[in-house]
């Protein structure tokens, strides 16, 4: 699959120069490692010793010139390393010029290294994102184990021609490839976590699991969020959701469900309501557009608001709420057993106790459709003695 | 056995977490708006209004109980402020050495900078939403600790033990849980002085709580049935008893019909239902459904003995792609109260009411969302009408801008409260890295309330919040992962 060696060599190519110009002084530096002993020498460094500059560069001769050596090593994801590399091509003619320049070029001409020299030598005769999946781990570590490079530099690999084809994302696509090679020329540029932008679901892959974890491999950004998903889609996901739940669940869990249905009494922000709804909960509230009470606890919740605004009873008969019908209490019933959640949002049972009680009370029997007395008093006899004392029919 | 023997380990090892992720949420908030004032006049000094009612000599209508010498009435009091620091943090800790082991809890730190109480939710300070420990395996998950089950019986939050078994291969699970039930809509228990400031028959103890769950999910659809029963350990006697279904079948690419129900076995009665078909395409989603809603009291209280009546519901919803850039979307729910079974010969209200809702949204450019939408609602209680609409600014960059407004009219039908309101404001957003964000909020609320004596007190206000949000974890640059992943105890390696 996605072999590609999306390699650093191509980013770093294109790295503007150092502003060393080697072919300017060739005639000064017969060979390469009097400056780059590194390149010989095991231990030594790659870089030159800013000193020696100075032998000509002081000032007087030429110009001062100020450089100093890079402190830390080049971001990579190679596996080179000069002195092993040209032990290893001993039966090759090994020279700095083999990959620091192109075929034809002068000794001085250098760059930084040409990737198609590599794979001339090595036998790959394809451009370099276009090589087969066998060839990545050549030169290449695995991701997990280039630690140098950043998060911009993996969102920076390019990606090889054969993911663009058609059928790249199928399971005979990248699927079949990933069987073959998931854990070495995939895993030059993609970690766990980059399949888990897409295989996110309740079963993935088990392949998965034999990458290696690297959070920076999402740099490569596999998947957005999908179209569905626009400015409304939270007010209509559920259609979408019964639908498919297993499409829901490639990306999601239960727990992002209850980011939103849960008790949450006002500790977000966009959340379960749309903008403004506190403005309009009312009408919302007295039908229960929604179950109301699955997610805001009447005592806690309503009445804190609502007695900042007048709108709790202070006692039965004291409220005042209701003053736009001068006989409320007299024909409250039906209002009452509409909507009996929003009345106890501001009332206590004391208050409905004063009447309809048949002990103490005005004996208003509160009992209506589907009231089974019998069942409910087998289930908790106490409620019925709050009405009835001890003699409950 | 084997799932014994780990747990067994697991106690027996040193709880040292080799992997953790913790979100942070923290949102303050500033608001101010006209308090009320409850005063008193002696009947006598009343005088007649201009609705022919009793009002005080300087226009407030007053209510004089039957018999008493007094009557009461609210006038303008002090401006109530308040200053709510909310805070909420999402922590998940894994690697204790056995596999499939990690702890998760999710608390909140509330606290009103006045002292005023004017935010809801602020008592008590620290509240513990979930917090337990999991076994995760491929076919068992055992949790340990407070946790929040969410079915179509509700939001069931209880501190004990969850058993959960499954096989994949039939797309059979089955659950169990049980232990000491939180409060409705809560994550308090329900002796909590916090949640019972105008109830009169709170429980001395918590209720005991066992559910059950069963499940089968297929290619073609699911089933669910659950059982949930709270006993008062106290007496022994019921808070509740209840059952339910839900199910969904797809019978075809696109198309589901979702349906379940309640019933209340303590009141013996049906409770919530609904059947909706259901049709998703890419260029189109639409619903068509009916459903019925009836209050659930626990036997703590005697609301239940008041015989609440469900109303019932046909509701449906339409949202088209009309072009790449517009989408379209209505919906509309018209519903009816049961009868309700009471002689009101003096009062009368509304036994029907419906609602409905129509909205626009464009994205002309790549980075500008407009959206304009029309609500109108009318019901028992209360009704609106209203338009808002949005323009959001969100570049590919770190931060977005969105300004808002709306225009509302919400007459109550019981109360003189009639009002015209208009809010406008405008959020922002500012993201550092997928794991740090910040937000800036103020909204003003314009309000004309239009009431026939003095007590015209505005509900005119300004909010304004402020909002970070930071994640952070031993695995580092997850945002652009999907929720799933993001929350996963060290990737799925560890499931």
């Amino acid at each position: 699959m996605i072999l590609s060696a999306s390699v650093l060599v191509l980013t770093l190519a294109q790295q503007p120069a150092q502003g060393f110009d080697h072919l300017k002084h060739k005639a000064l530096f017969p060979s390469c490692t009097s400056c780059h002993a590194g390149a010989a020498q095991q231990g030594a460094s790659l870089w030159p010793d800013p000193v020696s500059c100075t032998a000509c560069h002081d000032g007087t001769i030429e110009k001062a010139v100020v450089w100093r050596a890079p402190a830390a090593p080049r971001r990579s994801n190679l596996r080179f390393d000069h002195v092993e590399h040209a032990a290893k091509a001993k039966d090759q003619p090994a020279s700095c010029t083999a990959c620091h320049t192109l075929a034809g070029e002068p000794r001085m001409a250098v760059r930084e290294p040409v990737v198609q020299r590599c794979f001339d030598c090595h036998g790959i005769r394809t451009a370099h994102v276009a090589a087969p999946d066998s060839a990545c781990t050549t030169c290449h570590v695995p991701l997990a184990r280039a630690a140098s490079l950043t998060r911009a530099d993996v969102a920076g690999f390019p990606a090889p021609p054969s993911h663009a084809a058609p059928d790249f994302l199928s399971r005979s696509g990248h699927g079949a490839t990933s069987r073959q090679a998931l854990g070495t020329s995939c895993a030059t540029c993609h970690a766990r976590e980059f399949c888990y932008q897409c295989h996110a679901g309740s079963a993935p892959p088990r392949a998965i699991a034999s990458l290696a974890s690297d959070p920076r491999s999402a740099a490569i950004l596999a998947r957005a969020a999908p179209a569905s998903h626009d400015a409304n889609f939270a007010d209509r996901h559920a259609t979408v959701a019964a639908a498919s739940t297993t499409s829901c669940t490639s990306c999601h869990v239960r727990a992002d469900c209850l980011e939103c249905h849960r008790p949450s009494a006002g500790a977000r922000g966009a959340g379960y309501h749309p903008d403004g709804f506190l403005a309009r909960h009312p009408a919302s509230a007295y039908a229960r557009e929604a179950s109301c009470s699955d997610c805001h606890n009447v005592g806690s919740f309503c009445t804190s608001c609502h007695a900042r605004a007048g709108l709790v009873a202070a006692g039965v008969l004291r409220s005042g709420y209701h003053d736009a019908r001068q006989f409320f209490l007299a024909g409250h019933g039906q209002a009452a057993r509409q909507g009996l959640e929003s009345c106890v949002s501001c009332h206590a049972e004391r208050d409905c106790l004063t009447c309809h009680s048949a002990v103490g009370g005005r004996r208003f029997n509160p009992h209506g459709p589907g009231f089974d007395a019998a069942r409910m008093r087998r289930k908790n006899f106490a409620m019925c003695t709050v009405c009835h004392g001890a003699a409950v029919p | 056995m084997k799932h014994v023997v780990v747990l067994l380990v697991l106690f027996n090892s040193p709880l040292v977490a080799q992997g953790y992720r913790l979100r942070l949420d923290g949102r303050f908030q500033a608001v101010g708006y006209r308090g009320v004032q409850l005063d008193s006049i002696p009947a006598t000094d009343t005088v007649a209004g201009p609705g022919s009612g009793p009002t005080t000599p300087d226009g407030f209508a007053v209510r004089c109980p039957s018999g008493a010498p007094y009557c009461l009435f609210f006038r303008p009091g002090a401006v109530q402020r308040g200053a709510p620091f909310v805070t909420t943090a999402d922590a998940s800790l894994w690697g204790f050495g056995v596999r499939g082991v990690s702890a998760h809890a999710t608390a909140r730190a509330a606290v009103d900078f006045t002292g005023s109480d004017a935010w809801p939710g602020t008592e008590p300070a620290i509240q513990l939403l979930t917090g337990y420990v999991e076994y995760n395996a491929e076919r068992l998950t055992a949790r340990a600790g407070r946790q929040l089950n969410s079915n179509r019986l509700g939001m069931i939050g209880f501190d004990g033990a969850s058993v959960t078994a499954r096989d994949g291969r039939h797309g059979l699970d089955v659950s169990l849980y049980g232990g000491w039930g939180l409060a409705r809509g809560a994550a308090l228990p329900v002796t909590s002085p916090a949640l019972n400031p105008i109830d009169d028959f709170e429980p001395g103890k918590r209720q005991l709580l066992l559910g059950a769950e069963v499940g089968w999910s297929g290619r073609l659809g699911d089933v669910r049935a659950e059982y949930l029963r709270e006993v008062d350990p106290a007496s022994d006697y019921f808070v509740s008893e209840r059952v339910g279904v839900a199910g969904v079948a797809r019978p075809a690419a696109r198309w589901s019909l979702s349906a379940g129900a309640d019933y209340d076995l303590a009141a013996g009665w049906w409770g919530s239902a609904e059947a909706t078909l259901g049709y998703s395409a890419r260029s189109a989603t639409s619903s068509l459904g009916i459903r019925r809603y009836r209050p659930h009291f626990d036997l703590w209280t005697i609301w239940g003995a008041f015989s609440p009546v469900p109303y019932t519901a046909v509701q449906g919803q339409v949202s088209i792609r009309a072009l790449p850039q517009v989408q379209v979307r209505a919906r509309g729910e018209h519903y009816r109260f049961s009868d309700a079974d009471v002689s009101t010969p003096l009062v009368s209200v509304e036994q029907a009411g419906w609602r409905g809702e129509l909205g626009v949204t464009a994205s002309p450019a790549p980075a500008w969302t407009l959206d304009a939408g029309y609500t109108r609602e009318f019901g028992p209680g209360a009704a609106s009408v209203g338009t808002s609409a949005s323009v959001t600014y969100a570049p590919a960059g770190p931060y977005a801008i969105t300004l808002h407004g709306a225009a509302m009219d919400r007459p109550l039908e019981l109360r003189f409260s009639e009002s015209v309101l208009h809010l406008y404001g405008v959020d922002g957003r500012y993201e550092v890295n997928p794991d740090i964000r910040f937000e800036l909020g103020a909204v003003r609320y314009a309000e004309d309330r239009r009431r026939p004596d003095a007590a015209a007190i505005d509900w005119g206000q300004w909010r304004v919040t402020v909002r970070a949000v930071l994640a952070i974890g031993s695995g580092d640059d997850l945002g652009r992962l999907p929720p799933a992943v993001r929350r996963m105890p060290g990737g799925r390696a560890e499931r």
